[in-house]
């Protein structure tokens, strides 16, 4: 992990007691970790009284620098010890480096699973719906009498909310090839995990 | 069921009563390639001169055995119907069993011609599928993220349309097990009754 001397400038506030007293230390270092994880948490320093002695502009470094920090480390996977070599040079004492490496032990995998989301993927698809049909006669035909399915998947888009929808129709030969098609997927994923 | 015809259907008809079931295989086989292809006037007035009568009893003779085939084969009727649906029409026994026969023969083609006009749905055409595992990403190194990767296929009234989709090992195990069932659904008891009863 590299940082540029801005954040390392930035982290060096946090390490500094006499702009984060001991007490606030926790109290920030929390409000970073969860400002990452939840959108709604990301103001909370601003309205907290508990960092009502603290110089608002060395907060908000301090602040912005925990983030930094936070986000390159869970990027790169970064190991405790290369992590602490990191803070020590920040001026963080052993303490204030347990307390940082313990709680982004503790929510790692949480944050790389929210970076993972991060970027562009195609549409990931979540969950199916069907109804199944039976196709008497149309303006043109009498007695078609077939099956037909309808399929709706459903589908997450990064950067969109909700669910969207994949719907065509298939008749029942055409949902065979389908789903054999999907069989020889699951098939390929099974022999790999296998032979692991 | 029986097909009712109007009395203007029968009198177009009634031309081709009088002629030799040669003439009514040629008659059939203009029909056929007019509900292939649309209807030619050209072919009318070669065949009115060859006949020596009007072009127009040459042309009602054409929409006469067309609506006679296409009717028959929207309704799916089968030989005896058939047979019964002509009786009206003051053929000949002979001429009755060419009908029958070339009915029997054109039915299938007529049937598929219908069916692409009816309304269709966008429908599945085929998948592709890969299996890549994600190892980088601008926001995220050193991950081992398994993604299947599709390429669904669909037809839309001729036109083809592609979409990229993905998906991971769990759901993909998920979604081919919903599908699955919903196959096996049609395999089921009551919608075999159904379908059974629907004829």
């Amino acid at each position: 992990m590299e940082l540029s001397q801005a954040v390392i400038d930035s982290l060096s506030i946090v390490g500094d007691s006499a702009h984060v007293p001991n007490k606030c230390y926790q109290r920030l270092l929390d409000a970073a970790f969860d400002g990452v994880v939840d959108s709604e948490q990301r103001n909370r320093i601003s309205g907290d009284e508990a960092f009502g002695g603290v110089d608002k502009a060395a907060l908000k470094e301090a602040y912005a620098g925990l983030v930094s920090c936070i986000i390159e480390a869970t990027k790169h996977d970064t190991e405790a010890a290369s992590l602490e070599a990191v803070l020590e040079d920040c001026k963080f004492t052993a303490d204030r480096i347990k307390a940082f490496i313990s709680s982004y032990q503790e929510r790692k995998q949480i944050l790389q699973i929210l970076l993972g989301n991060v970027g562009v993927t195609p549409p990931h698809i979540v969950d199916v719906d069907w109804r199944l049909d039976y196709y008497i006669k149309n303006n043109h035909l009498e007695k078609v009498n077939q099956a037909v399915y309808l399929i709706s998947l459903k589908t997450e888009v990064p950067g969109k909310p909700g669910i969207q929808d994949v719907q065509f129709s298939c008749t029942q030969e055409q949902l065979q090839d389908f789903v054999g098609k999907l069989k020889d997927a699951t098939k390929c994923l099974e022999k790999i995990s296998a032979s692991q | 069921m029986l097909l009712i015809f109007d009395d203007k259907h029968k009198e177009h008809l009634s031309f081709l009563t009088d002629t030799e079931t040669d003439v009514v295989r040629e008659f059939c086989k203009i029909s056929m390639e007019f509900i292939r292809k649309g209807s030619n006037r050209k072919i009318y007035q070669g065949a009115a001169q060859k006949l020596k009568v009007d072009v127009e009893t040459v042309q009602h003779g054409v929409e006469g055995l067309m609506y006679l085939l296409t009717e028959c084969s929207k309704l799916m009727l089968n030989e005896i119907d058939f047979q019964d649906s002509i009786l009206t029409l003051g053929f000949s026994e002979d001429m009755r069993q060419t009908l029958l026969e070339l009915y029997l023969q054109n039915r299938r083609e007529i049937r598929a011609i219908m069916s692409e006009m009816a309304m269709d749905l966008p429908h599945y055409q085929n998948l592709e599928w890969r299996f890549d595992v994600q190892l980088a990403s601008r926001s995220l190194r050193r991950q081992t993220t398994p993604v299947v990767t599709f390429k669904l296929h669909i037809d839309d009234a001729g036109e083809r349309e592609t979409k990229v989709l993905q998906t991971d090992p769990v759901n993909l195990v998920h979604l081919t097990k919903v599908l699955d069932e919903a196959l096996q659904e049609m395999k089921s008891p009551y919608c075999r009754r159904i379908a059974r009863n629907i004829k």
